[in-house]
């Protein structure tokens, strides 16, 4: 049924573009190393210079170092950046057209909040990788090779950078423990404001209508002074800790420094080799930068672990099957589904024949939504098998599958398009009649006109009650067509004689085929040709709404609503 | 995007800010000397210390410049602590503003993506600006200190640092816009493909059920392209950092040594050598680094965000309440029609330019739009209400409420005495120029003290009507006037509440929330009284009585509904819009709220029903449903409209299919006893000429009349 299209984490250790990240780390190690032999050629100048011995030669060194390190530079930054986006983009397609290979499931596992800070945020993180280890090899090898280049011009320098360096890492250390309560009590207030206002977002029309908008702005910015002062002892305490980092590097650079100019006063060093020593001591400093490395690195690990995650969630896999003509018939076969150690479906056998109407009714967690998921392939079935005239469903092909099975939720999706793209998003290719007949039969036709641009208004423009977002829904359903629709609850938002409107026109539709209806009202359950009632995840009977009605229990199901109350058959 | 006077306005802005913190700009500066100081030093320290002490065989005087240098990056990391403060009193504020903007917006425009807004973009403002800030600042002082020194050690080197440096700042600064737009076109780039991947993952489901995941794929594969693509050339345009940074902080270092020669000719000594590049390599290079950097990226960055913060409400509340627009899509705020729609619209649908084209709702048969019918009727309406009616606000609890705490004392009664109470003339209005109106040509009198139900299929544009009137959105044509005050105005604001479905709750005590619309804080014995009649008395003794704090998330839905109604019973507005204010409430509970309001001394009331009994409760209902819209009594309109008695027979959940309307539902002797001679043909033909003009004024009132105070 279902397999593991990708094994995780096959993005390789160099992402993908090898050459360009092999590349790059070249240019990146290239550039240390001629950044490390710059100090060295600059203080052989200088003492050339000074002795007033020809020293063009090594002038023009110098210049060519220079220039190399300039371009060198400037390929790092392309090959960084392209690389990063390329990587970063490869990461996004693959996992996106995973995500929808799995479908549902993928929402259901992880959360769709989850999934798109996955998709774009982890991405994002996860495509620095390359780039971070193609540097990892040049920040290692700068300050590494700068305190041997020290030691090289005397060990003694190489000796005091080295017993100074750990004030520095116990330094940087107390800066990343300070910080933390404060940002905490900062997030706090934030927290308070951002709730407050969410309050009054809700409630605008309430507030708009009185004219209490200024009054209320001024109460949710009531706890802002506390969001200053947390603010600023943020800002204080940062000060102090960089106030002490900012010190220590110079400190060690002064401390080589001295060091070397009392060599230097014993004619132990040249003039050139202090200066090669000063700008040793800095590039030494650089091991900063390596811990930075460090941590972006890990944190693009952390990332691409968080990637793996969707990336080993199964993809559905589609027989090559197409379907015979028929009525659509559907049929179910011992099905079972789990949630968890749950069995919500347990055994389920049900035949709808072709063209008929059934109603699946039931208390609620009785598995209706379930069963409507697992009779069109949303979801994969534990145990059994369901076909469609005859044929298995997880046997069709993806394309054969989904044309003839169409959806309506209780709450659709809506992708953020045009009005027209919603619901023609099941059409391979724009149909504005198709559109506008499938509106009309779910007597959507007439909210949309009064949208601000008609069919052309984007939906997150449009002013959408429930019952109109399910219209729209239902609208997508009836343009997609096929010979089995599925209405999971699709109707329960509207009103009683918009639902009675549209269900008489499924149920009469000329167009055929076969329909599952959801339903909670007994008036659309009265509609369908039969009713099957779940229970406990089992069928616990079919038949005619009316027959049914006599047992107790079966109007239980009802509740106590305003259904109930004089919803049998009339 | 008017690219430049956004970015005028925006840098105007920025200055009158600064200048506006000048006293805060000083101080930074001052504790940025200290820098300044110890740039100085980095350079002139080591020079001196060669050239007196380690060259001259004196170590000890090369020490103690040394020290002196020491001492100098302490005083400076002494600065860069206040520096801090510095920075924290020039973007804190920022951020107080704009927290305030957000919020301001937020409330203003129920625009949720405020709430991002307050937790992200703000803090990426401020994470930005002090960026800036710092590295901007540090560049200023860290070259004057290192142009101090170079001057100090020999005036000639200046020559020979001053140009290439200068020449790398212009080159940055020449590339600077270009830079910026590649960083703001990568930024939006990255933000539509958050915001489309934000619609994929949550549609999966749907998605997969439509077939449509190569469509889906193709889409978000092309915004993930287009990413790329920006980010590809955000890359190569950074050589051009490159460029500036090789300028300007590099060609320096090649620069003096070759001219090595020709200053050690001059006099320049050893030192003062090994100090200039010192400057060059351990001031000027990092701190132009920084700069190019952080310049290029947080700048675009910042004005970006910035732009998107404090950008300018809607200009017209025309569809402010329920449209919400979202960024991404950059749709520009709906203008508020006033005309009709225009004849420039597509013509697919006749029906939109058709209907609006007719003239403002031709007179009836009667003269109805007339007020005085209203107020005739209004007479004869309820022999409670009748001698509250003129008066209106003023005579509500006289005792209690001092009449300078009322927003518009004493002025609204004076021309209202003889208005209706609500007036509607020929009203209409759509959600856009192509759009077919929701409310067309209506034209609505009601009598200070009626009771008027609001019916229809959901969708059809009772919200809207409830939105008209409380001022929620601005009607394209025609006029609304509550007790003879036009709206909008502060005047008829103050006249009317607004419950809507969705109860406005918030965190804070029940005083609070139930004194929200009362500029002084209620009285206890009122604010019982209140509770005690709309039903929240339970509750309010459940939480511990008015001062009792509320978490509205803890609350139910019927709770919060009741904490609202008790809250707009307390107000001071005659007019009460109940839109579907009570649906989460059980039916003897919205009986208790709504007749509490039919109670509430010189009230008007208009419930937009959820229920049928609503609509029986009601002296008159007013039922929408597109074209057939009609008026009258529950009886009447039971007895004349087909479509009131599917919605009728549709509310009482019997399959219409198979019953009959369930007439006569109201009492049809007393329909028959009032109704006058030829008013039913009346309102038949009103109903069959539905087409042309939506709604029609109410019937001769007089049949209404004895019928109207059920309750």
């Amino acid at each position: 049924m279902t397999t593991r299209t990708s094994p995780p984490a096959p993005h390789g250790l160099l992402g993908p573009a090898p050459a360009r990240c092999v590349l790059l780390c070249l240019a990146s190690t290239a550039a240390t190393g001629a950044g490390l032999l710059l100090p060295a050629a600059l203080g052989r100048t200088l003492d050339l210079l000074l002795a007033q011995a020809p020293a063009t030669r090594w002038v023009l060194w110098c210049a060519g170092l220079v220039l190399l390190l300039a371009l060198l530079d400037a390929a790092e930054t392309v090959l960084g950046g392209t690389l990063d986006a390329r990587t970063t983009a490869w990461l996004r397609r693959r996992l996106t057209a995973h995500v929808l290979a799995v479908g549902p499931r993928a929402t259901a596992r992880f959360g769709p909040g989850d999934l798109v800070a996955r998709l774009v945020g982890n991405a994002a993180q996860a495509g620095t990788a390359p780039t971070a280890r193609a540097a990892l090899l040049a920040a290692l090898a700068g300050p590494v090779g700068a305190v041997v280049a020290l030691g090289l011009v005397s060990p003694w320098l190489a000796a005091v950078f080295l017993a100074g360096a750990p004030v520095l890492a116990l330094l940087l250390r107390a800066f990343a423990r300070d910080t933390r309560e404060c940002v905490t009590r900062y997030q706090e207030v934030q927290g308070r404001i951002a709730q407050a206002l969410s309050e009054a977002v809700g409630g605008h029309r309430t507030i708009r209508a009185a004219g209490t908008e200024d009054r209320e702005t001024a109460r949710i910015l009531r706890p802002l002074p506390e969001l200053s002062e947390a603010g600023h002892r943020m800002w204080r305490v940062q000060g102090r800790a960089s106030g002490q980092s900012v010190a220590v590097a110079p400190l060690l650079q002064l401390g080589v420094l001295a060091v070397a100019g009392v060599l230097l006063a014993r004619h132990r060093i040249t003039v050139g080799e202090v200066l090669a020593a000063s700008r040793y001591a800095v590039l030494a400093t650089g091991v900063g930068v390596l811990v930075g490395q460090l941590s972006g690195l890990a944190r693009a690990r952390a990332a691409a672990g968080r990637l793996d995650e969707v990336l080993a969630e199964p993809a559905v896999r589609h027989g090559e099957r197409g379907l015979p003509p028929g009525p659509g018939r559907l049929e179910l076969r011992g099905v079972t589904a789990l949630r968890g150690a749950r069995a919500v479906l347990d055994g389920v056998d049900l035949v709808v024949p072709g063209g008929t109407t059934l109603a699946v009714v039931g208390r609620s967690g009785a598995g209706k939504s379930l069963l409507a998921a697992v009779a069109g392939r949303l979801v994969e079935p534990d145990a059994g098998e369901v076909l469609l005239d005859g044929v298995p469903l997880r046997e069709l092909a993806h394309d054969e599958l989904r044309r003839s099975i169409g959806y309506a939720f209780e709450r659709p999706a809506l992708l953020g398009g045009t009005v027209e793209e919603e619901i023609g998003l099941a059409l391979p290719s724009p149909a504005p009649a198709r559109v506008r007949e499938a509106a009309r039969t779910a007597r959507a036709d007439d909210f949309v006109r009064r949208l601000p641009s008609g069919y052309d208004t984007l939906v997150a423009d449009a002013p959408r009650s429930g019952g109109e977002s399910q219209r729209l829904g239902l609208a997508r359903a009836f343009a997609h067509g096929g010979r089995l629709l599925i209405l999971d609850d699709a109707l329960s938002s509207l009103d009683t004689v918009t639902e009675a409107r549209i269900a008489d026109a499924l149920v009469s539709g000329g167009a055929g085929g076969t329909r599952l209806l959801v339903a909670h009202r007994t008036a659309t359950a009265a509609r369908a040709d039969a009713v099957a009632w779940l229970d406990g995840g089992r069928v616990r009977a079919v038949g005619p709404h009316e027959e049914l009605w006599r047992l107790p229990e079966y109007r239980a199901v009802f509740g106590g609503g305003e259904d109930a109350a004089d919803g049998g058959p009339a | 995007m008017s690219d430049g006077s956004a970015h005028g306005g925006m840098y105007g802005r920025g200055l009158r800010y600064l200048r506006a913190r000048w006293r805060v700009l000083v101080r930074l500066g001052g504790w940025s000397v200290l820098e300044t100081g110890q740039t100085f030093l980095t350079g002139y320290a080591p020079a001196r210390a060669l050239d007196e002490g380690f060259l001259a065989g004196r170590p000890g005087v090369g020490l103690g410049w040394l020290g002196v240098a020491g001492i100098g990056v302490l005083v400076g990391a002494f600065g860069t602590v206040r520096v801090y403060a510095g920075v924290a009193a020039l973007v804190e504020p920022l951020r107080d503003v704009l927290v305030g903007r957000v919020v301001e917006r937020g409330v203003r425009e129920a625009d949720a993506g405020a709430l991002s807004g307050l937790t992200q973009q703000v803090e990426i403002a401020r994470d930005t600006f002090a960026g800036l800030v710092m590295v901007s600042r540090s560049f200023v002082f860290t070259a004057v200190g290192a142009v101090v020194g170079l001057a100090s050690l020999d005036p000639r080197l200046l020559l020979v640092v001053l140009p290439p440096l200068a020449a790398g700042l212009g080159l940055f600064a020449a590339t600077l816009r270009p830079l910026a737009r590649r960083q703001e076109e990568f930024l939006v780039a990255d933000e539509a493909l958050a915001d489309g991947l934000g619609r994929v993952c949550p549609g999966l489901r749907d998605i997969t059920a439509a077939g449509a995941e190569a469509r889906v794929a193709g889409d978000t594969g092309r915004l993930v392209d287009t990413e790329q693509r920006a980010a590809y050339s955000l890359a190569r345009w950074s050589v051009l950092r490159v460029a500036s940074l090789a300028l300007g902080g590099q060609l320096p270092i090649v620069l003096l040594l070759a001219c090595a020669p020709w200053l050690l000719a001059r006099g320049v000594t050893t030192g003062a050598l090994v100090g200039a590049l010192a400057y060059v390599t351990q001031s000027l290079l990092p701190a132009l680094r920084n700069l190019v950097h952080g310049l290029g990226t947080s700048g675009s960055r910042l004005v970006v965000v910035l732009r998107r913060l404090v950008r300018e409400p809607a200009t017209a509340p025309a569809a402010g309440g329920q449209v919400v627009r979202r960024e991404p899509h950059g749709a520009p705020p709906l203008p508020s029609r006033t005309g009709t729609p225009g004849p420039d619209d597509d013509g697919t649908y006749p029906a939109a330019p058709g209907m609006a084209a007719h003239p403002p709702a031709p007179a009836l048969p009667g003269d109805r739009t007339d007020a005085q019918p209203a107020d005739r009727h209004a007479g004869a309406a309820g022999h409670r209400l009748t001698p509250h009616t003129p008066a209106g606000p003023t005579d509500h609890g006289p005792g209690t409420r001092p009449a300078g705490a009322d927003a518009r004392p004493g002025t609204a009664p004076r021309p209202a005495d003889r208005a209706p109470a609500l007036s509607l003339t020929a009203v209409s209005f759509a959600y856009g120029p192509a759009a077919t109106p929701v409310v067309d040509h209506l034209d609505l009198a009601l009598p200070a003290g009626a009771h008027l139900a609001v019916v229809g299929p959901s969708g059809i544009g009772k919200s809207t009507l409830t939105a008209l009137v409380a001022g929620l959105l601005r009607p394209t044509g025609g006029s609304i006037r509550l007790c003879g005050h036009p709206v909008p105005s502060p005047d008829a604001a103050a006249l009317r509440v607004l419950i809507p479905q969705e109860a406005y709750v918030h965190t804070g005590t029940l005083a609070e929330n139930l004194g929200h619309l009362r500029m002084d804080p209620v009285p206890e014995p009122e604010l019982l009284a209140a509770a005690e009649a709309v039903g929240l008395a339970p509750l309010l003794e459940a939480l511990g009585g008015p001062q009792a704090s509320v978490d509205p998330a803890a609350l139910s839905a019927g709770e919060r509904q009741l904490v609202a109604l008790t809250r707009a019973y307390l107000s001071y507005a005659p007019l009460v819009l109940l839109d579907e204010a009570t649906c989460h409430l059980d039916p003897p509970a919205e009986e208790r709220a709504e007749r509490a309001f039919a109670n509430r001394p010189g009230t008007t009331l208009v419930v937009v029903a959820h229920r049928i009994s609503s609509a029986r409760r009601a002296g008159r209902v007013l039922l929408m449903d597109g074209s057939r819209t009609a008026y009258g009594t529950h009886d009447e309109l039971v007895r004349d409209s087909p479509a009131y008695r599917e919605l009728v027979g549709g509310w009482s959940a019997v399959p219409p299919k198979r019953s009959e309307p369930a007439l006569p539902l109201g009492d049809p002797d007393r329909v028959d006893a009032v109704a006058g001679p030829g008013l039913a043909g009346d309102r038949g033909h009103v109903v069959a000429h539905g087409p042309v003009r939506q709604a029609q004024v109410p019937g001769d009132l007089r049949d209404g009349g004895p019928l109207g105070r059920e309750g």
